[in-house]
Formats: C-alpha cells, sequence, structure tokens
C-alpha cells in the first residue's frame, strides 16, 4: 500500500501538511487560545528568519551541498549588524553591509567548494568553527547595546515593524518559490544538482551554480539574521547557536533530498511550520518541555523513513 | 557532404579501437552501421559526438574541418546523439528535460512551463511515445527514458542525428512510429547515423550502409544492394589468430545446472542450461540480449523471481554474491573497474578480497600470507606491475583483468562466470587469459563464458548458449556452429533445432 | 594502504605537530613536561574514542552525527541503573554499553535496510537521543555521589602519574587500529569505502559491515559517556554536546577522506594529538583560547587543499570514465606536490601561529606597561620559585615583594555576566599588582573546565580562582591543584568545601531564589501565577535557583502558582519566543521570571510585542541589557549583584590567600574600596543581592 503511495506527486508536502493539520486540530481543539491573531502574528515574527535561512538550505542542499555554517554565519551577521547601527549608518546601509557581509562569507564557502573542489560538509564545518571563535574572542559574548532607536522595527514601531518581517518573509518565501520553479537559473540549480555531468551537457557551468548557491546561502543569512535582530533592542552574539541543524532538519523533513536535485520552498515551508508549532504546542499542550528534543529527532527520521519506504516497495 | 570522416584512429590502453575508419554522411540521409560488439561502432559514434577525440584522422562538417574536443561543441553544432542508456535528469519531469536538452535558458528569464508541456507534450507524439510531459523522468521505465531522448533530439532541430539501438526496447507499434519520425526528420534534410542490431529493420529506414569490423571499416553500401546474408558476412570474419582453442577434452558430469531462471524486472525469462566439469559454454548474444542479467542472478547480485539453480545435483539457495562464493561460485563481472576490482586498492588487497576468510587466522590478516599469494597469482597470470602493493588503478586493462581473474581463481571455485573477459585488453593478454582458461578448464572447472566476440566463442568454448531477448535461443555444440549461424540466433533470425542440449 | 607507512597527509600532520611542539616549548611555561603530555591525553580520551568508533564509520563513506548524544543518553542510563535501579557499576556499565551497541545498530538499520543518508539518519537521531536523556531525567535530575573506585576511572593516577583512563584510549586505539588494518573485517570496510558495488561483487556482505561500524560507534560512544561520567562524578542529559563534531574534525584532519576508502587509525590519532596539543599549547603560552578553534579549522581546510591539490596532480579533471587515465601514486611528481602544498599550508599556519602571538605578547606586555608604575617591570613568571621580585607599585606600595599570578576562570567565555566581573578583576589585579590570567572554556561543557584548570597545574599560577560549573566534577581536580601548593578560591558557585581555601560567596542560591520569588509575590500582590525561563534544564546552577525559587514559594506564597517552565539555551530569541507562547498559552500568568542573562530581555521584548501592559518581568540579568524595559516599566527589577565588585573581592582574596593574609578562620577581609567584607566560616560574603530598579539602574554600567 505504502508503495502505490510513492506515485502520489509531492508526497512528502501532502504528508507533512497532514501531520501539521492534525497537530493544529488538536491544538484548536485542546488550546484555542493559540489561534489568537497577535499570537501567531507573533509566532509568524519568529519563525520569520528560520524560514528564510531554511529556504537558502534548501537551495544548497537541492544543489546536491551542504552548508553547517549557516547558524555561525547568522550570529556574526546580527553583530556586524548591531556594530554598523551603533557606529551611526543609517538603517538602509546597515542593511545593505548586513547582507554584504554574510554574501561575502558564502562567497568564501562557495570558492572553496565550487572552485577547490573540496566537500562542501568538511569546508562548512571549517569555516563554522573559524566563524564561531573568531566571533568569541573579538566580542567575549558582549550584546551589542546603545543601538540607535532606529534600529529596533526599522524605527516604523512594532506593529508595522512585525507586518514588514512577515511581508518580507512571504516575499522572499514567494520570490524563491517562483523563481525556482520559473527562472531558468531556479531550474539550472535543480539540473546540477540531479546531474552536474548532465548539466554540463545541457551547457550549464555546474561550478558556478554551485558558487551562486553559497554565495546566495550567504546572503540569504545575511538578510534573515537582519530580519531577526531588528526585532530586539540589543543584538545577541549567539543568535545563529544550533540554527544549522535546525533548517536542515527542516528542509529534509520538508522532503528536500540530500542526494539533491528534488526539494520545493514549499515543502520547507510546511517543514518549517511543522518543526517550529512543535516548541509552542507543547507550551500549549501543558506537555513537559524536555521531550520536546526527542520529538523533533521522531518527526525527522519518521518523515525520512516514510518516504524511504515508499520508495523501496516499488 | 554533411559529415565526413577521414582516417580516424583511435586506441584505449594501446588497444586500438578504430583503425582508420572513413565515414561520410550527407543531409537527408540514414545511414546505417553495423558490426558486432566492440567493433568500433560506439567509438566512431563518439568520435562524431565529441565524448572521444580521435587520436588522428580528420573531421569535416560541411566540407570544412572541424575540431570536436567535447560533446558541448558538437552540440552547438547541430550534432545529437541517442544512447541506449539515457542521460536524463532523473529528478527533473519529463518536460524539462526536454527543454534542458535543447539548451539551458536564460537566467533570469522566465520558463513558460505551459509552452514546455505543450512543446514536450508535441515532441513526444512525434516520436510516437505516450508519455506525460509533467512526469518525473526516475518513474519511467528504461524504453520510456530512451523515448524522451528521441522527442529531445528531434526537438533540437540537429542536422546529423545519431540513434544508437533506438529500438532495441521499444514494442513493434513504437518502431513503425519511429521510422515514421526518422523518414520526417530525413525529409527535413537531417543526417542520420542509424545503429541496430535488428537487420531486419534497415531496408526499411536505411539508405546506405556501413559495417565496421575490429575497428576496421569492412565496406559501405548502398542499403538496397545488400542482403540480409551479405551483412551477416560483412561483420562475422573477425581476426581469430588471437584465440588459442580450447583442447578438446571428455567432460565430466554437470556441475552447475540452472532451471527456468526468470527475473522479469531485467526481461529474463526461463532461462535454462548447464556446465559439465571442464567444460565451457559460450554464452552468446547481443547486448541487452540478458546475458550479464543472467550470470548476475546466478551470482546472487539480484534476486530471482522463479528458478533453480543447481551445484552437483543439488539445488542451491543464493541470496547474495557471499552465498553464491561460499558455494563456489565465481563471477569475473564486465565492468571492469566499477566491479572487477577496487582501483584505489592494491594488487595484493585485491587479489585477496574474496578469500580474506582463508589467507587469515581467525580473522587476523596475515600480510605475507597475502603477498605471497597475489605475487603467486601475478606469477602465474603473468600480471605486469611494479609491485602487489601497486594500485589496480596504475596497471593497464588486461593487468587489471588478470587481477580481477586471480581474485577469484584464489577462491578455488568450482563455477567460473567470465562476463566478456577480454573485453579492451591486448592481444598478448587476450591470448593469455584463453590459455588460462583452457588450462582451468582442464583441471575440471566448469567455465561459463559471456563474450560479443564469435570468434573468441567458437573458439573456446565446447558448446554455445545462443541468449535472445532474455531468453536462450539455442545451444548448440561447436562443431556445428558457424559465426553466421550464431550471429543469425543472436539477431533472433531463426531458430534452428538446439543441437547437443543438455544431457 | 594497511602497511604501517605514513601517508602524505599524515607526514603533514607529524610536521604540524612537530612545529606545534617547538613553537610552544618556546611560548608556553611548562609545556614539555612529562605531567602535561599525561593530561594532554587525559583531556583528549573522550572525544579520541569517539573519533577512533568515527574512523571506520567515516572510511565506509559514512557519518555518524548522533555519538554526542547518544553520550548524553548513556550517561543518563548508567545512572538510573545504578542509583534508581540499585545495580551495582559493573553490571551497569555493561548494560550501557549494550544499549549503546543497539542504539548504535539502530542507526545502522536505518542505514541499510531503508537506504536512507546516514547523514539525515544520524541528524535524526541526533535529536531523538539527546530529547531521550532529557526526557528521561525531566532535564534536571542528575547522578552523582558514584564510589570513589569508579571515580578512580577517571580521576585518579595509577602508580601516581599515569591517568587510569589513558591505557582504555590506548586499548580502544590499538583495538581499532588492529581491526581497521589487521582484520578481514578492516579490508572489507576500505572496500566498501571505495567503493560498495565492487566490494559486494568481491561477496563481501557490504550491509552487514555498515551495520558494524555503527554498532561500534555507538557502543564506543557509550564508553565514552561512561568515562565522561568517572571524570567529571556526574552523570547528566547534556554528556557530550557538541562532542560528534570534535569528533569528525579530528578523523578529517586526519587524513579519512570523507568520501570513504582512504585514510586511517594512526591518522585520526594525529589529527587528535594535534588538536589536544594546539589547545592545550595555547593554553600554557596564555592565549586565548578561541584561537585553538580557529587555527583547527584553518588547519582543516589547509588539510583538505593539499588532499585535492595531490589528487588534482594524480588524475586531471574531466577525463572520461571511458578512458581511465592510469593513477599513478607510485611517481614521484605528486608525491612532492602535495609535500610542497602541506609545507606550503604549514608554514602558513606557523607564520600565523607566531604573528598571533607576537602579536598578543606584546599587546599584553603594553597593557602590563601601563599599569605598573614600576619601570623595571618585568614580565613575572609565574610559579614560585622562578619568580622575579619586582617592586610593588600602585596601591599595594609597601616593601618588595614578589608578583602573585591569579587565574581567573569564568563558567565559560563569551557570556557577558563574565566579562561584567573580569573588569572588577582587572581593577584588582592592577591596584595590587597581581599577574591575572583569565581563561575558560569557550562552550559551556564542565569537562573543559577541568582540562583548563589542569593547564593551570602544568603552568604553574599561585591562586585558582574558578566559578564553579559542576560542583562534583571539578573538586578532585582542585584538589589536586592543592596538593601541589596552589591556594585555590571558588567564586560565583561553589566546590566541595575541602577542595578550595574560600569561597567568595556574591549570593547564596537561597539569597537569591528569595529576593526573586519575594519580589515576583510583591509584584502579584500575593497570589496568581508566573511563569520561569532558565538557560537549559541541565545547568546546575539554574536548577538550585529553580529549587530555592520553588522552597520559597511554597513556604510563604502558596496562593501563588508556577505555570510554565521553558528552556531559552541561554538565547535571547528563543527566550522570547518562550516568552511568547507562555503569554498565548496561560494568559493568567502576571510575571515572567528569567534566571539566565539573555531571558529577561528576551522575555520583556516578548511582552511588550504583545502590549499586555499586565505582565511583568523580572530575573537575573545585566543591568544594561535591561535598562529600556525597566524605564519603560516592563522589567520590574533587575536582580543581581554587583558584578565587577564580584571580581574585585575574588582577586583580592586571592592575592591575600597568597600572601598568607588571609588565614583560615578568619572573620573578615580588608576589601580595597569595599571596605570590611564579613566572613562566616569559609563563604566570603559580597553581601545580598542587589535589586536594580528604575530608580537606581542608571547609576551602572555593566
Amino acid at each position: 500500500m505504502i508503495g502505490r503511495l510513492a506515485g502520489i506527486r509531492h508526497l512528502r508536502e501532502w504528508s507533512v501538511a497532514l501531520v501539521l493539520a492534525a497537530l493544529l486540530a488538536a491544538l484548536a481543539f485542546l488550546a484555542p487560545a493559540f489561534f489568537r491573531a497577535d499570537y501567531l502574528r507573533g509566532l509568524l515574527v519568529a519563525k520569520a528568519s528560520v524560514l528564510i535561512v531554511a529556504l537558502g538550505m534548501t537551495l544548497v542542499i537541492v544543489a546536491r551541498q551542504i552548508d553547517i555554517s549557516v547558524g555561525s554565519q547568522f550570529s556574526v551577521c546580527g553583530v556586524i549588524a548591531g556594530l554598523l547601527s551603533t557606529a551611526g549608518l543609517p538603517m538602509g546601509l546597515v542593511a545593505l553591509g548586513t547582507v554584504a557581509a554574510g554574501a561575502a562569507m558564502g562567497a568564501t564557502n562557495g570558492l572553496l567548494v565550487a572552485g577547490l573542489g573540496l566537500p562542501s560538509i568538511v569546508v562548512t564545518l571549517a569555516t563554522m568553527t573559524i566563524l564561531r571563535e573568531a566571533l568569541r574572542w573579538l566580542r567575549e559574548g558582549q550584546f551589542v547595546l546603545g543601538l540607535p532607536d532606529d534600529f529596533q522595527w526599522f524605527g516604523l514601531g512594532q506593529l508595522a515593524g512585525q507586518w514588514t518581517v512577515i511581508l518580507a518573509a512571504a516575499a522572499f518565501f514567494l520570490a524563491a518559490a517562483w523563481g525556482l520553479r520559473h527562472l531558468g537559473a531556479g531550474r539550472a540549480v535543480y539540473a546540477v544538482g540531479s546531474d552536474a555531468e548532465a548539466a554540463r551537457l545541457a551547457g550549464l557551468r555546474p561550478r558556478f551554480v554551485v558558487f551562486l548557491v553559497f554565495l546566495a546561502m550567504g546572503a540569504v543569512t545575511g538578510l534573515a539574521s537582519l530580519l531577526s535582530a531588528i526585532q530586539f533592542g540589543v543584538v545577541d552574539p549567539n543568535s545563529g547557536a544550533g540554527l544549522e541543524l535546525q533548517v536542515i532538519a527542516a528542509a529534509v523533513v520538508g522532503g528536500t533530498a540530500i542526494s539533491g536535485g528534488r526539494g520545493t520552498p514549499m515543502g520547507t515551508l510546511l517543514g518549517v511550520a511543522l518543526l517550529g508549532t512543535i516548541g509552542p504546542a507543547l507550551v500549549f499542550l501543558d506537555a513537559a518541555p524536555e521531550w520536546e528534543k526527542a520529538i523533533q529527532g521522531l518527526f525527522i527520521l519518521a518523515a525520512v523513513a516514510v518516504d524511504a519506504l515508499a520508495w523501496r516497495k516499488r | 557532404m554533411l559529415l565526413r570522416m577521414r582516417g580516424i584512429v583511435k586506441s584505449y590502453d594501446g588497444v586500438r579501437a578504430l583503425r582508420g575508419v572513413s565515414f561520410d554522411l550527407a543531409a537527408g540521409e540514414v545511414h546505417a552501421l553495423v558490426g558486432e560488439n566492440g567493433a568500433g561502432k560506439s567509438t566512431l559514434v563518439k568520435a562524431i559526438t565529441g565524448a572521444v577525440v580521435p587520436d588522428a584522422g580528420e573531421i569535416l562538417l560541411d566540407g570544412r574541418p572541424v575540431a570536436l574536443p567535447d560533446p558541448t561543441t558538437a552540440r552547438s553544432l547541430g550534432i545529437r546523439a541517442v544512447y541506449q542508456q539515457p542521460a536524463l535528469f532523473p529528478d527533473l519531469s519529463v518536460a524539462e528535460n526536454i527543454a534542458l536538452g535543447l539548451g539551458a535558458g536564460r537566467a533570469f528569464r522566465r520558463v513558460r512551463w505551459r509552452a514546455l508541456r505543450e512543446r514536450a507534450r508535441a515532441l513526444l507524439a512525434r516520436a510516437g511515445a505516450d508519455i506525460d510531459p509533467e512526469a518525473e523522468v526516475r518513474r519511467l521505465s528504461m524504453p520510456e527514458q530512451q523515448l524522451v531522448e528521441i522527442a529531445r533530439a528531434i526537438g533540437a532541430g540537429a542536422r546529423i542525428l545519431v540513434l544508437d539501438e533506438p529500438t532495441a526496447s521499444l514494442g513493434g507499434r513504437e518502431v513503425e512510429r519511429l521510422f515514421g519520425v526518422i523518414r520526417e526528420l530525413r525529409a527535413g534534410g537531417t543526417g542520420i547515423v542509424y545503429i541496430s542490431h535488428r537487420l531486419e529493420e534497415l531496408p526499411e529506414v536505411a539508405d546506405r550502409v556501413t559495417a565496421l569490423r575490429d575497428g576496421e571499416l569492412v565496406a559501405t553500401h548502398p542499403m538496397q544492394a545488400v542482403s540480409r546474408a551479405d551483412l551477416i558476412r560483412m561483420m562475422v570474419g573477425r581476426d581469430v589468430s588471437a584465440v588459442f582453442p580450447k583442447r578438446p577434452m571428455e567432460p565430466g558430469p554437470t556441475r552447475l545446472a540452472v532451471r527456468g531462471l526468470t527475473r522479469e524486472a531485467d526481461g529474463i525469462r526461463d532461462v535454462s542450461f548447464d556446465v559439465r566439469r571442464g567444460e565451457i559454454l559460450g554464452l552468446a548474444g547481443l547486448v541487452g540480449a540478458g546475458r550479464t542479467e543472467t550470470a548476475r542472478l546466478i551470482f546472487g547480485l539480484a534476486p530471482c523471481d522463479r528458478g533453480v539453480i543447481e551445484l552437483d545435483g543439488r539445488p542451491i539457495t543464493i541470496r547474495s554474491p557471499a552465498d553464491a562464493v561460499a558455494a563456489g561460485i565465481a563471477y569475473v563481472p564486465e565492468d571492469r573497474r566499477r566491479h572487477g576490482v577496487i582501483p584505489e586498492m592494491s594488487v595484493a588487497d585485491n587479489t585477496t578480497l574474496a578469500v580474506l576468510r582463508r589467507v587469515a587466522a581467525h580473522g587476523w590478516l596475515d600480510r605475507r600470507r597475502e603477498d605471497a599469494l597475489a605475487e603467486a597469482y601475478v606469477e602465474r597470470l603473468g600480471v605486469k606491475t611494479p609491485s602487489v602493493a601497486a594500485p589496480v588503478g596504475s596497471l593497464s586493462g588486461g593487468n587489471q583483468q588478470k587481477v580481477a581473474l586471480a581474485r577469484w581463481l584464489a577462491t578455488d571455485p568450482k563455477v567460473l562466470v567470465l562476463d566478456e573477459p577480454t573485453q579492451g585488453i591486448d592481444v598478448g593478454a587476450k591470448a593469455e587469459i584463453h590459455r588460462l582458461m583452457g588450462d582451468l578448464a582442464a583441471r575440471g572447472l566448469a567455465i561459463v563464458m559471456i563474450s560479443s566476440e564469435l570468434p573468441e566463442i567458437l573458439g573456446m568454448s565446447d558448446r554455445i548458449a545462443v541468449m535472445h531477448a532474455g531468453r536462450v535461443a539455442a545451444v548448440v555444440d561447436r562443431a556445428g556452429a558457424t559465426q553466421e549461424s550464431l550471429l543469425a540466433l543472436a539477431l533472433g533470425e531463426a531458430a534452428p533445432a538446439p543441437t547437443g542440449g543438455g544431457p | 594502504m594497511s602497511r604501517p607507512r605514513l601517508t602524505s597527509a599524515q607526514f603533514g600532520l607529524v610536521l604540524v605537530l612537530l612545529i606545534e611542539i617547538a613553537v610552544f616549548s618556546l611560548t608556553g611555561r611548562n609545556f614539555a613536561t612529562r605531567d602535561n603530555a599525561f593530561e594532554v591525553a587525559r583531556l583528549s580520551v573522550e572525544i579520541g574514542l569517539l573519533a577512533l568508533a568515527m574512523t571506520p564509520v567515516i572510511l565506509t563513506g559514512g557519518i555518524d552525527l548522533s555519538v554526542g548524544s547518544l553520550m548524553g543518553l548513556s550517561a543518563v542510563l548508567f545512572g538510573k541503573l545504578w542509583r534508581d535501579a540499585g545495580w551495582p557499576i559493573g553490571p551497569a556499565i555493561a548494560a550501557t554499553l549494550l544499549a549503546g551497541a543497539a542504539a548504535g545498530a539502530g542507526n545502522g538499520l536505518l542505514v541499510t535496510r531503508l537506504r536512507m543518508p546516514p547523514l539525515i539518519v544520524t541528524l535524526g537521531s541526533y535529536s531523538l537521543f539527546r530529547g531521550l536523556a532529557e526526557g528521561i531525567t525531566g532535564g534536571v535530575d542528575n547522578f552523582t555521589g558514584f564510589p570513589a573506585g569508579f571515580l578512580f576511572l577517571g580521576q585518579g593516577y595509577l602508580g601516581g602519574i599515569l591517568p587510569p583512563q589513558l591505557p582504555i584510549l590506548l586499548a580502544a586505539a590499538l583495538g581499532f587500529w588492529l581491526l581497521v588494518h589487521r582484520t578481514t573485517v578492516g579490508r572489507a570496510l576500505v572496500a566498501i569505502g571505495f567503493s560498495p558495488e565492487g566490494a559486494r561483487h568481491a561477496g563481501i556482505a557490504v550491509e552487514r559491515h555498515v551495520r558494524l561500524v555503527y554498532l561500534m560507534s555507538g557502543c564506543v560512544a557509550s564508553l565514552a559517556a561512561v568515562i565522561y561520567v568517572a571524570h567529571l562524578g556526574q552523570a547528566k542529559a547534556d554528556a557530550g554536546t557538541g562532542y560528534e563534531l570534535l569528533a569528525v574534525t579530528a578523523v578529517v584532519l586526519g587524513g579519512t577522506s570523507i568520501f570513504g576508502g582512504r585514510g586511517g587509525i594512526l591518522g585520526t590519532l594525529l589529527g587528535l594529538v594535534t588538536i589536544a596539543v594546539l589547545q592545550n599549547g595555547l593554553r600554557l603560552s596564555d592565549l586565548p583560547a578561541e584561537l585553538a578553534g580557529i587555527l583547527t579549522g584553518a588547519l582543516l581546510l589547509a588539510a583538505l587543499g593539499a588532499d585535492r591539490l595531490r589528487a588534482t596532480a594524480r588524475r586531471p579533471p574531466g577525463e572520461a570514465p571511458t578512458a581511465p587515465a592510469p593513477l599513478p601514486e607510485s611517481t614521484e611528481v605528486p608525491v612532492k606536490n602535495s609535500q610542497v602544498a602541506f609545507l606550503a599550508a604549514v608554514i602558513l599556519l606557523a607564520a600565523g601561529l607566531v604573528a598571533a602571538s607576537n602579536w598578543l605578547v606584546v599587546r599584553s606586555i603594553v597593557r602590563e606597561a601601563d599599569r605598573r608604575d614600576d619601570p623595571a617591570g618585568a614580565r613575572a613568571a609565574g610559579s614560585g620559585d622562578a619568580a622575579t621580585a619586582a617592586s610593588g607599585g600602585g596601591a599595594a606600595a609597601g616593601p618588595r615583594r614578589k608578583r602573585v599570578t591569579v587565574a581567573m576562570m569564568p563558567k565559560s567565555k563569551g557570556n557577558p555576566y563574565f566579562v561584567a566581573c573580569r573588569k572588577g578583576a582587572e581593577e584588582a589585579a592592577a591596584e595590587l599588582g597581581v599577574d591575572l590570567v583569565w581563561d575558560g572554556p569557550t562552550d559551556p561543557d564542565p569537562a573543559k573546565q577541568n582540562e583548563v584548570i589542569d593547564t593551570w597545574i602544568t603552568r604553574g599560577v599561585d591562586v585558582i580562582a574558578v566559578a564553579v560549573e559542576n560542583r562534583a566534577g571539578i573538586s578532585t581536580v582542585l584538589r589536586k591543584a592543592q596538593a601541589r601548593g596552589i591556594k585555590v578560591v571558588t567564586w560565583d558557585a561553589d566546590a566541595e568545601p575541602d577542595a578550595r581555601s574560600f569561597f567568595v560567596n556574591q549570593a547564596t542560591p537561597r539569597g537569591i531564589g528569595e529576593a526573586l520569588m519575594d519580589n515576583a509575590a510583591r509584584i502579584l500582590g500575593g497570589e496568581g501565577e508566573f511563569a520561569i525561563i532558565t538557560a537549559s534544564l541541565t545547568a546546575g546552577n539554574m536548577i538550585d535557583w529553580q529549587k530555592e525559587i520553588e522552597k520559597r514559594r511554597a513556604e510563604k506564597y502558596p496562593g501563588i502558582r508556577l505555570a510554565a517552565l521553558r528552556p531559552c539555551d541561554d538565547l535571547q530569541k528563543k527566550a522570547f519566543d518562550e516568552a511568547t507562547a507562555i503569554l498565548g498559552a496561560h494568559p493568567e500568568v502576571r510575571v515572567i521570571m528569567g534566571i539566565c542573562s539573555p531571558a529577561p530581555p528576551g522575555a520583556a521584548e516578548a511582552v511588550k510585542q504583545s502590549g499586555r501592559g499586565d505582565v511583568k518581568v523580572l530575573g537575573l540579568s545585566l543591568p544594561n541589557m535591561n535598562k529600556r524595559f525597566v524605564h519603560e516599566g516592563i522589567t520590574d527589577c533587575i536582580i543581581l549583584w554587583k558584578t565587577a565588585d564580584l571580581g574585585y573581592l575574588t582577586v583580592l582574596a586571592a592575592d591575600a590567600l597568597a600572601r598568607g593574609t588571609l588565614p583560615p578562620g578568619a572573620d573578615g577581609i580588608e576589601a580595597g574600596r569595599l571596605g570590611r567584607i564579613a566572613i562566616e566560616g569559609d563563604n566570603i560574603l559580597l553581601g545580598t543581592p542587589f535589586v536594580f530598579t528604575k530608580d537606581n539602574i542608571d547609576d551602572f554600567d555593566f
């Protein structure tokens, strides 16, 4: 029976959506307070930056690579945003500088992976350590304090700021979903991840594509870090701790194949939504918080196992 | 002339695949290319598509010399090929595969999916395929994937189109449609190189036919000027001097018996044969006839749906290669570098890989025993290697094959299955391997030899099983067989009453 | 590949190692000593075991990210069996190892049966195992009081010098070396790593071997967990956090290819030692510990790059597989290339190392010169007899006296609270003419604290002042320091009383708990609901504070209810998320109490954004982070002592202890600008926690 399921298009997206729906239904029944508009808005704002990084990670994994340095990049970008702002730069330049800093870090990864042909998992393991320790050395874990008033919410005020973050993430999601599906550049990533040699024969330049993917990952991380930092009046220098595994898990749960060539922004959105709802759901259901990680682990394994089973039975 | 090739020479590892072949193709012509496996057809085609660069010779396109250093260049000049093993993106849809095959779009131009699908649908229809353009390619069967390739090539509007066995896996109706497409393209001025083993279909589509043999051009004729018998005569008659015929001997009792072996997924149906002690059974047939697949079933590399394998009269159960090895069956596979040896590992390590338990004492490796064993085989098989510690990948093809053989001889097997044992190796090494096979058989080993070289089959085998389309078409004695009769059987041309079947 | 011969990658590592040793022998104090060598080895045991077992996994082309989490699960399981089920130590260890093997086999089954990628499988079990560990203990439970015989395994000395876990590591190394390089299994693993299909065609049972490596990896992770527990004297769910990547780093640095096939145990050991020596040497050279991570990363990239150059030299890219180029591995050219590449990498690294150390030495000398009035202020060596006399300057004017070296450790570096403490410590050091060494673990890992103290013992200091992360775990090494004539004080959090002379007590857990609860009750008016956001469910001091808060609540405020307790991983953002969820899920909550420094600002931001004017925040944090919320009236109050005073008093007490002016039983100490500070028993009392409110918070800047 499972074998027949494999024939369904977007099986993973549907199954994740189903589980998410079940979770939301349980919440609606047991803890209707979850659905209060302002709470949901807050939740969306909180998950916006995770979604953006997870979409970048989807791109990377679709291209058959991986980037475990995004957490460190995220932390560094946040601190850079804070420091640029305290240095008195206008927010526009702060945003630009943050994204540029992310892009530079991503480009470094890209050069090492695509340029030298090194395995991405080891390269990004190394850059993860280097960035994290360098940041710790220079900042000693100190929060960036004394930010000007126009830093938080870009000086727009809370409600407008929240909507800015939500809309920015939504726009990014739509752009990513549309671009990956409907732009030549997006399809090139799928082609390269599916079969780099065939892609070369089709006239694409796989190495260049991989470089750009890492560059984009860095820039996207910078953007996400900025959108996360401006939600607060001070910048936490550890803001990206553990982010890399969180977003990889979200992408994988959402159906992105680690072997490349497969995965959709929609799936990743569902993955982020599912994994991001488990934590709050436990609070609302008054469940013991100590089981959260175990439940997340089970979800990851179950999601991948269902797919593996479906394919095996064919 | 659209394409003119003069004196093309290409060698792999010192083995000459093409020895100064000339070939030409006119616009609006279908030029068939025939020859046995290994005659040099594939290499010639690869020289056209830029996949290999000839060592010597010139290629003229529209009368102007061109260099084809890589497939991309060839594609940009309007040269397309459809291979038997499709090179598609498995994770992408059919429509997208067709679109990408027609060249990558601009990075920031919108992909018009509706247009892509419509175009794919139209092209697939022209290729005579009933395939949903939105289906993922990895869910398609092999023939379906091939049709996608053909549709893609049609869409590319290629000036030169190479079709390598396009009909091998197609059904009758699909073949008819494909021929329609070919005629249409020809009418539009496309030059088509058509490779096929189905000789009966050549008169239907081809204008001219060229036969290759041993990397040399035999002849080029207008299609209507040659009969099927002529074609077979042109193809066969390879150089037999390199074969050391097996000394005839009285075979012993039946060692290996295969009864009704079936695996639908591979198209293997009801394969039966048996091999006696001291006997070499030749397994002849065309590529895709199911010979390698049969060997894989015997060696436990794939599970069979039905069928029995008996060793010395007792049925045995083989679920994995480990079971086969334990039972005394050895298999030297066709793809040497991927399966036969592990190129990164040393000669010694490769030699002992299947007998680790035996060279080791309670699981502990004994380097000296391993080296001694490897050195013994290096000497016995005449492997040319600087030392047994050298990685196998650094040796020539013939020596790699000897190492692969050494690995299995070290297991002291009862049954040895050799899959294309002398493919792509030089004449000297080939002779040595043949002599060795003779020796092994003389010592009571039962050998199954898969080979696409008819002289080799005829020279080495005691009996010959010819496979066609996943079945054993006939089992014949060497005495009664000729190259022509075997080729006719392999082509599915005739089914003479089997002579000298099993006991 | 199985011959005991160094590959060029390993050759490069040996060179790096030799350079490290040469450089650190010059820059580090007591670096090249036997005791130091043993300590380096002891501290590498847990990660070393993981790396050893990881080597065959990576050799087959896989990876196991779950080992760190499995250590946590195994530690908890072991503790449960011993304490709750009442099993003797031996069977408990055996059962733990079995459980670890079973967990590893689970990974292996998912990888082989379902053909799931190892990265994803072990990413899932990475979460699952840690989650189970936390779930079983509820996060807070931890197991201590193990018998001395067991603790000897992790803390003792065989024959007075040899750490007992070292033979275990060596045995494991030998075992894995034999397995990988001397047995049929190892040969099969290498074959699988190079080519799974090729191995299958050779009759090797590929799936069984792959399952075996994951099983071994799990079993060894459990062994590492048992040693970790013996080392720290405590079993908790957070054991081994982050160790998986350290192990992978050691393996890959050792030249094992992440694609499988190439590599071996010797390389892993070299990689391990290279990293361990780097960390140890940097510490003994008074260089920041963060440099170790940076250099390790750089080294990893250099090793990869060199390997890549070698491969490129061997086989030009784009060569069609149908026409294989020979692999002239034995010819001279590529070997030379790789050596050149490695040499270049090594020179670069050494240059970087020397440059960094020069820069830091110059910087610290300049700083010291700034601090000192004494123009002849030679840099004093720390350990007793080697000390040069320098005339005391500054506030400690008087007779010529030897300079005291105080080594002071926060719970972890990169925590703003401790950075604030450091300011006061430096102030006191300048006043008294004390050489202050400030270092600590970069990750909040209790095992790392022991590592730093061991390094200090080797380096030689007069006083060690430590903010203890793990009471049971650190006391053995502190006693060892005392036995070597080093005075020990604790600050911020205490060790066992006999492991230190004095505890600089900024506030007892009880004092903190009561202050927090009393203020919360004040805000609530004696009844209602409140919620706590803590750093992690496993952090020791947080657990103590929670207990005291609960005790106070039960005693004095029965009308108040604790609605939720959530961890925030010491992240502002997570604290914000949790507070938002709590506000939504528990509308009756009126007070959110954050008991780690990022929690109150995170929670306050959440309250602010929710627009809930009826909810107040309070907690333990730093004034600067919270000023705006206090002024906005969202945060009612922040409770903390004056951190600079804590650091100041600690250095002062340490100095007095070293000079003998602070005898046991003293009832007070003259503490410079703080006046006279009372001593109660062996607790030097800074005073009661300070409550920062709207009215006074602007007077402080930390």
